[in-house]
């Protein structure tokens, strides 16, 4: 694992004081409900629509959803997660909106900030409720719109505003800007690892992640390994390292586009094939789904999660791994966004079979998995610890069960929330990522 | 024209007629929305048959997360199913699509089917209370669910009432009874209950909007 204490400590002070640096919004509260009707107006459509014509106000959702079941609060059904949204759309759009407005009040800026709370602090997204409403509603979806409305109406939870502004105006992310890529490159390559960096021309183009380089710089220095082992051509960009996208996490869409458009133009540069995202679950999704819908168009390359490729690889038989089993078991971690969200269902658990590990899995897995309680930005919201505490109680408890000797990941936010909620709650539980774990044991 | 002439007469056409344009009206007017075509390399091709499979698979949700709504869920069964062989298992309705379709069906007989109908009510009028005690489905009901439910609920009482001669003047209780039902049909596309239609496209759509991606959903 590997972890230095000290950039974990210094990485959770960071984080605490976001709070403090995002520039205070004044905006009167009739612009905010304008900008924020606006947005849900121009990203309408017939598939959210539907979402929001079906719902049989059932209540099922909530029992899913880890937020309502570690807390029973009625708040957080996911349900009422997308409640203004619903009143826009059944008041302003609705085929039967001229009854609909005898009944349904119109949205008010407090609304807004009401549902600041739910639709940040309580929503991570990840779709555990779409798999079980009997209407089949995408509920996180339409959570994803709420967000971008609240964005609109600069309604951002300060420690996100703070990432998403430093995003957009530096190019830089909780301060690590392109010098300290290179001074982790030289680190790197003093001890023997080797990473090609601005190459004019690269088969592959390998993006990182600021959480990479304050903490787990040896998921970068893993990815290495297994790309030179492997001997593709590939490079990574000193100005463009950075997979992340505070404008997709916040829900701010201008930001979003910029920062998918400056990955695509670095992989233009260099004329990649293959893009590669780090073990970043909103990163893969932002440019795997996201990227062409902001493009316009599909763009020239392949978009791969570092788990999807190296699954790919082994069972091209082009990577083989050491057995390393010795009867020791694992328990894997779904990432929301890379398996439900992403479909990346086989390739760890095929990495984890190459390694001869015995894999349990736990109750909630793949396309049901449990949320860790943290993605989506929840993390960086300092107020939201205690609840996400609680939501991730529930999850260590899938993982107890299992008895495994350790858990693997391949999504470095969950996995910095495996390690800060587990070290809160005095659990003993290993966390392990699977691209370490890879690069480790890579077949001589 | 006495009540019952109205309820079979233009009660019963019009209330049809109303629900047929105004749920044809919701569903095209949803589908007159913005197409936004989705140019995102999909995992899976086969798009049609992921929004079919998940028409069928959400009736019976992956099990760790169906034990968290098993009451919700079997009580909802019992409902649906119990309603809708009440309309159509019925020997009275029974005769009363023959009149109009031309054709009939075995039914059950009247006093199973009478325990049919008080299972199905006692279940509704149990899932109402529900939705009057419990914290989440407090906070998340609306006046259209409410109305929905004793549209509903009357419709059946009436219903019961009239086949068990629980009220003197039969003529007049199935008259309001129709017109009960009337008032159903007319409910329909304004209300949550429109969801009659809706729960076919948008568990199609859920369906095939994750077999895109590779998840069966
Ligand atoms: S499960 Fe679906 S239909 Fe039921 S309340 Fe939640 S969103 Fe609405
Ligand atoms: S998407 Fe996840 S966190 Fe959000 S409401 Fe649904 S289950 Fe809860």
């Amino acid at each position: 694992m590997n972890i230095p204490l000290a950039a974990m400590e210094q990485m959770n002070v960071d984080v605490a004081a976001l709070v403090t640096k995002a520039q205070p919004t004044e905006m009167p509260d009739e612009e905010r409900v304008a900008r924020t009707k606006h947005v849900f107006m121009k990203r309408m459509s017939m598939g959210l629509a539907m979402n929001l014509e079906s719902c049989i106000n059932c209540g099922m959702c909530a029992e899913v959803c880890h937020f309502y079941m570690a807390t029973q609060d009625p708040r957080y059904a996911p349900v009422r997660k997308f409640l203004p949204l619903r009143r826009f759309y059944r008041r302003e759009l609705t085929p039967i909106r001229w009854i609909n407005r005898l009944f349904v009040r119109d949205i008010r800026a407090d609304d807004l900030k009401d549902w600041q709370e739910l639709v940040y602090d309580s929503c991570t997204t990840c779709g555990r409720c779409d798999m079980v409403c009997p209407m089949g509603i995408g509920i996180s979806e339409t959570v994803r719109l709420m967000r971008e409305g609240l964005a609109a109406a600069e309604l951002v939870p300060s420690e996100l505003q703070a990432v998403d502004e430093e995003q957009r105006e530096n190019g830089t992310v909780l301060g690590i800007d392109s010098n300290q890529f290179k001074a982790l490159v030289a680190e790197l390559a003093a001890e023997g690892v080797n990473i090609p960096v601005d190459k004019q021309k690269a088969d592959i183009l390998v993006l990182s992640s600021a959480f990479n380089l304050r903490l787990f710089r040896n998921s970068i220095a893993g990815t290495a390994k297994i790309l030179n082992k492997l001997g593709v051509d590939w490079t990574m960009s000193s100005r463009c390292f950075d997979a992340s996208n505070f404008g997709y996490l916040s829900g701010d869409y201008p930001a979003e586009e910029m920062e998918t458009l400056r990955i695509i133009d670095a992989a233009r540069e260099c004329d990649a094939s293959v893009v590669i995202v780090p073990e970043c679950g909103h990163a893969y999704m932002a440019l795997r789904w996201g990227g062409a819908n902001v493009l316009g168009r599909r763009p020239k390359f392949r978009t791969f999660a570092i788990s999807e490729f190296i699954g790919r690889e082994i069972q091209a038989g082009r990577l083989r791994l050491k057995t390393i089993g010795n009867g020791k078991s694992v328990t894997l971690h779904d990432s929301c966004q890379q398996v439900r969200h992403g479909g990346l269902l086989s390739e760890a658990r095929m990495a984890i079979a190459a390694l001869g590990l015995e894999l349990r899995e736990m109750e909630s897995r793949g396309r049901t998995a449990l949320c860790c309680g943290a993605g989506e930005g929840v993390n960086l919201i300092n107020r939201a610890e205690p609840l996400r505490q609680k939501a991730f109680s529930l999850k260590m408890k899938e993982v107890d069960d299992t008895g495994a000797d350790s858990l693997v990941t391949s999504c470095d936010n969950c996995r910095y929330n495996f390690l800060t909620g587990g070290a809160k709650a005095g659990w003993e539980m290993p966390v392990e990522s699977l691209v370490e774990l890879v690069a480790d044991n890579l077949e001589d | 024209m006495t009540l019952l002439d109205f309820a079979l007469g233009p009660g019963l056409k019009w209330s049809l007629l109303i629900m047929i344009a105004g749920l044809t009206w919701r569903v095209v007017g949803v589908f007159l929305g913005r197409w936004r075509r989705d140019l995102s390399r999909p995992r899976s091709e086969a798009v049609v048959q992921g929004g079919l499979r998940t028409i069928i698979t959400r009736s019976a949700p992956a099990r760790e997360l169906e034990k968290n709504i098993r009451f919700q869920h079997i009580t909802g069964y019992i409902w649906h199913i119990g309603f809708f062989a009440t309309v159509l298992l019925f020997e009275p309705h029974i005769a009363f699509f023959e009149s109009v379709l031309g054709f009939a069906w075995p039914g059950l007989p009247s006093h199973l089917a009478l325990v049919v109908a008080a299972i199905t009510l006692a279940v509704l009028v149990m899932l109402t209370l529900r939705r009057m005690i419990h914290p989440v489905m407090r906070m998340i009901t609306s006046t259209d669910d409410y109305v929905s439910l004793i549209i509903i609920i009357s419709a059946m009482v009436t219903g019961i009432m009239a086949s068990t001669h629980m009220f003197p003047r039969y003529e007049t209780i199935l008259a309001v009874h129709i017109l009960n039902v009337e008032l159903l049909f007319i409910w329909i596309p304004f209300s949550k209950l429109g969801h009659l239609f809706f729960w076919l496209l948008s568990r199609y759509r859920i369906g095939s909007y994750f077999e895109r991606k590779g998840v069966k959903a």
